[in-house]
């Protein structure tokens, strides 16, 4: 089944420069979709405009559809700050908030106007279990969060956006600025949380996305190459380009 | 002679000249803070905090009056000044980032931090004295805060664009709109530093006696009354200073003495709270 559906998508920046080409994809639900691609190809682009990221900055233009749950959410009249609890992103270097852990978790819930302090307390130990990260932070929830590892915070990051329980979660190169063991958690994790959630996720690195993913789009100058099942990009890609880039001879 | 030894000698020259400056100035720095400090020390007693100023050649008497006046002019300068400083350093970073009207601010309040103060005073003097026919507090209050508003403004400006672009964005993908970003995050982030900015600011215009000779002057007696001429500690410095009497020059000292205290208490704040990490 389609989570979201992207119809002749193209993309502006700054009014006129193209950084997207008629891009037309289907995120399947509860699988997980890697956009890979060399640098600059578009595939952050793409990931931010699932969840209107690029709204943030003047003139920038979308033309085309992406439709969710039928509805075109490129539209004007889409709710945003709604769209944003649906649709979590994950950056590439972890973001968490001055303020402690318990805060961290708990700003998206409170932003959706969640003030008692039993169900707050309730869903951040929900989301600090999902995103297995409870059992080393339980103890100090009133710590800053800036306290934590590298790999702790993309965790608690990841944990901030599963508290407003999405359905997509946007991963952007979640692990380019963590050290293998702290890659290969996340990683697990992401699996582990397409039960529930649908997952896009931005890589730079091939294996992580052979690793993880049940989808690949492989990107190019703005276009979208190919889209397959994984084991078939990475195995018996169908186009030229794709099997150039993931076995190493470009980008 | 090998090159080793040549840039040895050379680093040795350029390392005594530089600890000879620091040495120099930090000289002249102890020298002046020494004397204020013997001669304060010694001219120091309760009666300066608690009594009024004797009549002139008569001995003993304080400077209440003026301890409290410099109080309340700072207290409404800093209400006056603080609430523009950072809400335009806001603009400056968040809502106007980028524009032209921003980048015009931001140079003309660099401009205003290097204007000399007795300018400022001279135009408040203009504009809140002469209509109303007679010095008074609120004029000294507006004159420091002005003085004050640039420094905390480009402050502000310059803390909140130290907080990573990548923070607001994490807020926006949660779905918050623009001013619970600046508010719950951006600010607590920069919150600090522009804290800082702050006690630097009011350590700034404490020391102002030049704008406030044009505007709050000064009053003999204690007075709580903004709206007439306030005594302050800066410019009845500089009155006893220049006076004929002993007992004038001695509480004059005494009052440098406060002053410095004072400066140096909120300077030495100001690098603490910058050390300190939010803590829950």
């Amino acid at each position: 089944m389609n989570e979201l559906e992207v119809k002749e998508l193209d993309f502006y920046y700054n009014g006129d420069s193209l950084a997207l080409k008629k891009i037309c994809l289907n995120i399947h639900k509860n699988e997980v979709t890697a956009l890979i691609g060399p640098s600059g190809c578009g595939k952050t682009t793409l990931l931010r405009c699932f969840n209107r990221m690029h709204d943030l900055y003047p003139k920038n233009r979308y033309e085309g559809e992406i439709l969710f749950e039928g509805k075109d959410i490129l539209s004007n009249g889409v709710d945003l700050i709604k769209l944003r609890s649906r649709i979590g992103m994950v950056f590439q270097k972890p973001t968490p908030f001055p303020m402690s852990i318990f805060d961290n978790i708990a700003y998206g819930l409170r932003l959706r106007g969640i003030k008692k302090k039993a169900e707050l307390t309730e869903r951040v130990e929900n989301a600090l279990k999902h995103a297995a990260l409870w059992d080393e932070v339980k103890d100090k929830l009133y710590a800053g969060a800036n306290e934590l590892s590298g790999g702790q915070q993309q965790r608690l990051v990841i944990a901030r956006a599963l508290a407003v329980e999405p359905d997509v979660l946007l991963f952007d190169e979640p692990t380019s600025a963590l050290d293998p063991i702290s890659t290969a958690k996340i990683e697990e994790l992401v699996i582990e949380l397409k039960k529930d959630v649908t997952i896009i996720i931005v890589t730079h690195n091939m294996q992580q996305a052979a690793r993880i993913s049940d989808w690949t789009g492989f990107l190019m100058l703005g276009e979208l190459i190919e889209f397959d099942k994984t084991e078939k990009i990475f195995t018996v890609p169908s186009h030229k380009l794709t099997e150039d880039y993931i076995t190493g001879r470009f980008g | 002679m090998t090159r080793e030894r040549v840039r040895k000698i050379q680093s040795l020259v350029a390392l005594s000249m530089s600890t000879l400056a620091a040495v120099f100035g930090l000289f002249w720095l102890v020298f002046i803070l020494g004397d204020v400090l013997a001669h304060g020390m010694k001219a120091l007693n309760l009666s300066l905090f608690t009594m009024d100023p004797a009549p002139p050649g008569v001995d003993g008497g304080g400077l209440r009056n003026a301890f409290v006046g410099q109080m309340m002019i700072t207290v409404f300068a800093t209400i006056l000044g603080v609430p523009i400083g950072v809400l335009g350093g806001t603009f400056l970073a968040e809502y106007g980032r980028g524009t032209r009207l921003a980048m015009v601010i931001s140079i003309l309040s660099d401009i205003m931090v290097s204007v000399p103060s007795i300018v400022v005073g001279i135009f408040v003097y203009a504009i809140l004295v002469r209509p109303f026919g007679h010095f008074n507090g609120w004029a000294g209050a507006v004159a420091l805060s002005i003085i004050m508003i640039p420094v905390v403004l480009r402050t502000t400006e310059d803390m909140l664009s130290l907080v990573p672009w990548t923070l607001r964005e994490a807020a926006f993908a949660l779905g918050a709109p623009y001013y619970k970003v600046i508010i719950q995050v951006v600010y607590r982030g920069a919150a600090t530093g522009i804290l800082t900015g702050i006690l630097l600011s009011i350590a700034r215009v404490s020391g102002e006696t030049a704008p406030l000779l044009f505007t709050s002057f000064n009053n003999s007696f204690f007075s709580t009354n903004m709206n007439e001429p306030i005594s302050s500690l800066t410019v009845t410095i500089f009155q006893y200073a220049m006076g004929p009497y002993d007992d004038w020059h001695a509480q004059a000292w005494a009052a440098s003495f406060m002053m410095t205290v004072f400066i140096l208490i909120l300077t030495i704040t100001g690098r603490a709270v910058l050390k300190w990490r939010y803590r829950r």
